[in-house]
């Protein structure tokens, strides 16, 4: 029997994932119908649902205020900081998950609070001291200092998958004669793919999302996509700017939606790895 | 593993670290507790001043003037302050007004009109008012879709992770779009018969959208986590809760809830950790003029006020404050530490 009030409880779970659903959804589904509008549709009152089509804000702000450039620093940024973020990470991670001395810990220790810094206290120091040396405005220098930033998160997630895999397989490895960084590259990498696309998810979000530190590191021809939408914003006076930046923010959520299309399994197991293993 | 190959392995991951995190960090104390000025120097300029006649005088003056180095970039001066910077920015000149003063409200709005204390108010707010809200309705939602049939549930949790997936500053954007004066949610109220709402203009409204946010952003966060969870109910204490007879929220209370326990407490560190350097919507909706936090505050000085040892002091102040949160935390890990 069932327990008395459950169709209310049923219809309750329905009105909240419905409210969530478009709650979630709709600020972005709006962005994206209205940056296909005309000025004067997109402001309309009442608000409309159907209106017709025109790609004039993709046009202007991809080929006339040349976005596309902002995509390519976006990619060479994000390619740079994935990879080193995760060859560095992979072998801090493993060096953790397999040592048993009182270094290890601390090191975790102290990533856990360089994880918690707020980026701007880093940025006080880099401003004097990359204007002095002249590193200012490079790719590289924004690079490295994402992986850095990146470090403390992607070793502790990536630690607790090394954790996982049976001290067994390296002991093996090293019994037939391999060495340490062989057993590693041979026996231990390979089955660790699916923790490593799970920690380049997340060192990809990192960089692609980053506002503070690329606004603040780069500037003019070098700005990533992100931070260039920072030209776009407080012109709410100018509907026609304020549209085109609203096609700027639709171009940055694309690769992101599918990225969550196709990787979704991989960024919930990211988000909960976390929580299973401290 | 012995000590000298964890050190290889683990090597550039801690110089890494060490380079741009640690070092930074000990630079950024190093400015907090030093003023910089231009140096100058009294220079003699002589000049021809023309009289009558085809006369001249020679004109001595002194002149104060910077200090160039063979680049042409003028010579900064450091001295050390102290804890001057740290006084100038808490303004214990203000502060120490706003305690003489009469009622404690009183006392209480002056001392937030002051930058440094009105970032902290706002901050320590945001984490208060957004905590409980992701936590709820993260288990509220988690518990949802668990009990909605299994085709579903991708699509669901596709839509859920949106917020927080996206970039934080489009996030934002798109919320804040939609509140304009003349955007779609305006325009619904007013077909509704509300009339107009002007929410970007006050400090109240503002910062209420602000913790909205917050919780929007955050809330996929602690759904997962907190649906994963679910998924690895003990079956046996649930069937046995229904034969003694326990209603919903009965069981929901007594054996739901303190099977979660260690992942609520989890959401709410990492929640916590994040909330309290909360930079994204404050840029966006408030800028310092309606609300203001820690870490806002400190890329305002950096950027408009140019002013890198008071940034510098907010910076090690943040610092403090962060290291006051996990202390409960790290104390637990070394804890285990020592035990295992």
């Amino acid at each position: 029997m069932k327990p008395a009030g459950s169709s209310l409880l049923a219809t309750g779970r329905r009105g909240l994932l419905l409210l969530w659903v478009l709650a979630a959804a709709f600020p972005f589904a709006w962005m994206a119908l209205i940056s296909v509008r005309s000025p004067v549709d997109a402001f309309a009152q009442p608000p409309m649902l159907l209106a017709p089509v025109t790609f004039d804000h993709f046009y202007q702000i991809w080929v006339v205020d040349q976005f596309w450039r902002q995509a390519v620093n976006s990619t060479i940024v994000t390619i740079g900081t994935v990879s080193i973020s995760l060859s560095i990470g992979c072998l801090a991670a493993y060096g953790l998950a397999r040592y048993r001395g009182r270094l290890g810990r601390w090191l975790l220790m102290v990533a856990l609070v360089f994880r918690a810094m707020p980026h701007v206290v880093l940025l006080t120091a880099y401003k004097p001291a990359f204007f002095q040396l002249g590193l200012w405005n490079r790719y590289e220098t924004l690079i490295v200092v994402l992986v850095a930033i990146n470090q403390p998160f992607t070793i502790w997630m990536l630690r607790s998958f090394f954790v996982n895999i049976p001290v067994e397989l390296d002991e093996a490895a090293l019994v037939d004669g391999c060495t340490r960084l062989q057993a590693f590259r041979r026996v231990i990498m390979p089955v660790m793919w699916p923790g490593v696309i799970t920690a380049g998810l997340f060192s990809f979000l990192l960089a692609y999302n980053d506002y503070l530190i690329s606004s603040q590191l780069m500037n003019g021809d070098h700005m990533t996509m992100t931070a260039a939408l920072s030209n776009y914003m407080n012109s709410n006076d100018d509907a026609v700017k304020l549209l085109h930046g609203i096609a700027g923010a639709v171009s940055v959520c694309i690769p992101l939606i599918f990225l969550i299309l196709f990787f979704q399994r991989q960024i919930v197991a990211g988000l909960v790895q976390g929580a299973v293993k401290g | 593993m012995n000590t000298r190959s964890f050190l290889g392995f683990a090597g550039p991951s801690a110089a890494a670290m060490a380079l741009l995190i640690l070092l930074p960090l000990l630079g950024a104390a190093w400015l907090s507790v030093h003023e910089s000025y231009v140096k100058t120097e009294l220079k003699e300029v002589r000049t021809t001043v023309p009289l009558f006649g085809g006369l001249t005088r020679e004109d001595v003056r002194t002149i104060p003037q910077p200090v160039r180095d063979e680049a042409g970039n003028p010579v900064l001066v450091w001295h050390f302050v102290g804890a001057g910077n740290y006084a100038n920015l808490v303004d214990l000149d203000r502060l120490r007004k706003a305690f003489a003063g009469d009622g404690l409200e009183q006392i209480y709005r002056d001392v937030v009109s002051i930058e440094f204390w009105g970032a902290l108010e706002f901050s320590l707010l945001y984490i208060l008012a957004t905590t409980p809200g992701v936590l709820l309705l993260g288990f509220a939602i988690a518990l949802a879709v668990d009990a909605t049939s299994k085709r579903v549930r991708g699509a669901l949790i596709f839509a859920s992770l949106l917020p927080f997936i996206i970039t934080p500053v489009v996030g934002a954007l798109s919320i804040y779009w939609l509140f304009l004066d003349n955007a779609v949610v305006n325009a619904v109220l007013q077909a509704l018969g509300f009339g107009k709402f002007y929410f970007l203009s006050g400090a109240l409204p503002i910062r209420a959208l602000i913790v909205l946010y917050g919780i929007w952003h955050v809330t996929p966060f602690a759904f997962v986590v907190l649906y994963a969870g679910l998924q690895t109910l003990p079956q046996d204490a649930m069937e046995a809760a229904i034969v003694d007879g326990a209603t919903t929220w009965q069981r929901l209370r007594y054996v739901v809830v303190p099977h979660l326990a260690p992942l609520f407490a989890f959401v709410t560190l990492i929640h916590v950790m994040d909330a309290y350097r909360v930079f994204e919507p404050v840029l966006v909706f408030g800028s310092n003029l309606y609300a203001n936090s820690l870490q806002y505050m400190t890329y305002h000085i950096l950027n408009s006020e140019d002013n890198y040892t008071k940034a510098a002091a907010a910076s090690l102040l943040t610092v403090a404050g962060i290291v006051i949160l996990l202390i409960p935390m790290l104390r637990r890990f070394a804890r285990e530490g020592r035990a295992a």
